[in-house]
């Protein structure tokens, strides 16, 4: 049987001084993953390889890591893809080293979370206690479908150059988002969410290197969301008017 | 945990994030290029302002003296100066016309609009007109040292 040179950068913050490349042989067969070429190693060779995993579909975005140099899903990619002999896995860039594979996506989370990613709605008691469905159009849904497919796996962000020298720039994830609800017509928020984003180290540090679209697994497209914040921004107009929001269907008891 | 190994743990990747466009795409060289080319162009500024405005005056005016006229035109006025004046040419043209690019691309006039993604997926952004305007750039750049080749090697035209 054919054997693949799996390489894992190893690091342990805690006992380590520096992280160091280990090689391991791993039968290689058709269509075997990234991931089935780590787990082999780690169930097999060295059970000490620090690794996360959970769906194996490309749908929980936990096994973001830098496959031969490049951020990647190891579930979705295949070692036949690569065309290379050698496998190389190494922590995805720009996050905190937990262990070896394993990497801190807390402050990743923060930064989603701070562009308020939710429909936001002017009235408290309408947010809270919604009367009906909101509505959209299929083409104000398309406006905004690709976006939400982002499972946060953090490997646009592991790509940008602005977030490997910026740490206050919330990333490209984050600022996709951002767009995904801004220029949702259910939305309301768009004016609070953009004050936030519309300075220094907001959307105006990307510089359209475009890598965040390059690597993304799930079509987001997250460089394109950002330069539409910014269209935004220098019309002085926003996505949708506030009154796209009042479509409400209420159920029909309620109608009444 | 020791420090050295608190700041490899920290795994933030600095210059050499935004320096290295290896395994990215094209608007990522593009991107890398344009930078590295505007702290180029703005060191050779602070110099040709530096060395033209001590030709003010002339060598026989109230400038500078004959000896130092020559100076300095010897530093530019011979073949390796010459080389340095194409590669100027080169990265500003490329520079300006890479630039315009951008500007617009920030704006999302060229990006085309979101819309539902079908496999094999490429990004939207990657393939629209802005792509195109990178060759555009490049070949401006192109043309543009070629013109300058012939100005400073090829004679008088």
């Amino acid at each position: 049987m054919k054997e693949l040179r799996l390489v894992v950068q190893k690091f342990d913050p805690f006992s380590d001084a520096a992280p160091r490349l280990v090689e391991y042989a791993v039968p290689r067969r058709e269509g075997m993953t990234v991931l089935d070429a780590l787990l082999y190693a780690r169930d097999y060779v060295d059970h000490s390889i620090g690794l996360r995993f959970s769906c194996r579909q490309a749908s929980c975005g936990s096994c973001g890591m830098k496959i031969n140099g490049r951020p990647r899903l190891a579930c979705y990619t295949q070692v036949d893809e690569l065309g290379a002999e050698k496998v190389v896995a190494q922590p995805l860039d720009n996050f905190a080293i937990i262990k070896d594979l394993v990497t801190d996506l807390g402050s990743f989370f923060q930064r989603h979370r701070e562009v308020t990613p939710r429909l936001v709605r002017d009235d408290a008691q309408e947010q809270d206690h919604p009367t009906g469905e909101y509505l959209m159009k299929p083409e104000e849904l398309s406006r905004v479908l690709q976006f939400t497919y982002c499972i946060k796996c953090g490997l646009c962000t592991s790509s940008c150059p602005t977030v490997a020298t910026d740490e206050r720039f919330p990333g490209p994830q984050a600022l996709a988002q951002a767009y995904r609800y801004t220029a949702d017509v259910r939305d309301q928020g768009g004016a609070e969410r953009m004050a936030e984003l519309d300075g220094t180290h907001g959307i105006w540090r990307c510089h359209f290197a475009g890598s965040c679209s390059y690597v993304c697994p799930k079509g987001v497209d997250p460089a394109l969301g950002i330069q539409l914040l910014k269209r935004h921004v220098m019309s002085g107009r926003p996505p949708h008017s506030k009154d796209d929001a009042t479509k409400v269907w209420k159920p029909a008891e309620k109608q009444q | 945990m020791s420090s050295g190994a608190e700041g490899k743990a920290k795994n933030r990747r600095g210059l050499s994030g935004w320096l290295n466009p290896y395994h990215y795409n094209f608007e990522r060289w593009a991107y890398v290029f344009q930078r590295v080319t505007g702290v180029a162009i703005l060191a050779y500024v602070i110099g040709h302002l530096g060395d033209t405005s001590f030709f003010v005056g002339g060598p026989t005016g109230t400038g500078p003296s004959e000896s130092s006229w020559t100076f300095i035109s010897g530093l530019v006025e011979n073949s390796f100066g010459h080389l340095i004046l194409i590669l100027v040419v080169l990265v500003v043209i490329f520079h300006g016309a890479n630039g315009i690019r951008l500007i617009v691309s920030e704006l999302g006039l060229i990006l085309g609009r979101p819309s539902p993604i079908e496999y094999p997926y490429r990004p939207k952004s990657l393939r629209s007109v802005q792509r195109v305007l990178i060759w555009v750039a490049i070949a401006l750049a192109l043309v543009g040292t070629g013109w300058a080749v012939l100005i400073l090697f090829g004679g008088s035209i």
